[in-house]
């Protein structure tokens, strides 16, 4: 059984990120638009760089809320781990995040499970 | 003794007259949720689904962003007029939500720009998409210091 490690990620739209194996498990949580996405930018960096997975699990759970500019770091963050042969999972959709990721048909290119274990068995 | 009546049809907010929405706001990504919320509350008051409710917010908020980025330069403190009106017109059978939002700034009408293809690994462009996808009608219309944005979205 792979031992899991608080990355500490420590922030407000980031609260708890985790390492297990190969994979890095963050959580998110806020309402994200263009005035904090920068802030989760930030973050999503600190933890590509300091968790170094080939998969990153992103369990939006706690994101009622987010708008294109959100979007837009989760597609670089999906262009970054594409360079190394790595996968994103998306985890725990709201409505309304599932229906902009869906207009912007990247519903598609992110791999979108039902949850973290779904996320960690693919 | 009396039940309290369950009051589910959200009450008016400031700047709510009702079947009109103005809002004086500023170039400032912080009151992006404020316009979005202060729109989606309107449209649950005048019974708009919540499906619509969450639409309309998510395109003010890009609207706005866009006006902010691209209009503005990211400058913060300048003027943003945004108008909801409310129109009911049974016997034609038309019920409908009409946003307008006014800027005094230097963005570029979409419409003349020359179509490029969406990519959705490519920055940008988002949106305008959602504009066009979940609104009746998007009209952009230039002004001879800005620019007025008009968003439609029938019941």
């Amino acid at each position: 059984m792979n031992q899991s490690i608080e990355l500490n990620a420590g922030t407000d739209l980031v609260p708890s990120a985790r390492v297990e194996g190969t994979s890095v498990i963050a959580s998110i949580r806020g309402e994200i638009d263009l005035h904090n996405s920068p802030e989760l930018r930030g973050a999503m960096l600190d933890v590509l760089l300091r968790g170094d997975p080939q998969k990153l699990i992103l369990n939006l759970q706690q994101v009622p809320y987010m708008d294109s500019s959100a979007v837009a770091v989760l597609v670089e963050a999906l262009q970054k781990m594409r360079r190394i042969g790595g996968k994103v999972f998306l985890t725990n959709l709201q409505p309304r995040v599932k229906g902009l990721l869906e207009i912007a048909r990247l519903d598609t290119i992110f791999n979108v499970v039902k949850d973290e274990a779904e996320a960690l068995a693919k | 003794m009396a039940t309290p009546l369950n009051h589910s049809v959200p009450q008016p907010l400031p700047g709510e007259n009702g079947s009109r929405l103005e809002l004086h706001l500023a170039s400032h990504t912080a009151e992006l949720a404020k316009a979005r919320k202060a729109v989606e509350h309107f449209a649950a008051h005048h019974g708009f689904s919540e499906n619509a409710q969450a639409q309309v917010g998510l395109c003010v908020n890009e609207a706005m962003a866009n006006v902010i980025r691209h209009a503005y330069g990211g400058t913060s403190g300048k003027p943003i007029l945004l108008i909801a009106d409310y129109d009911e017109s049974p016997d034609l059978g038309s019920t409908s939500l009409r946003i307008t939002i006014r800027d005094w700034g230097n963005g570029r009408n979409p419409s003349e720009m020359p179509p490029k293809p969406y990519n959705a690994l490519e920055p940008g462009g988002v949106g305008l998409i959602c504009l066009r996808r979940m609104m009746d009608e998007v009209t952009f219309t230039p002004q001879p210091d800005g620019m007025l944005l008009t968003l439609v979205k029938r019941k």
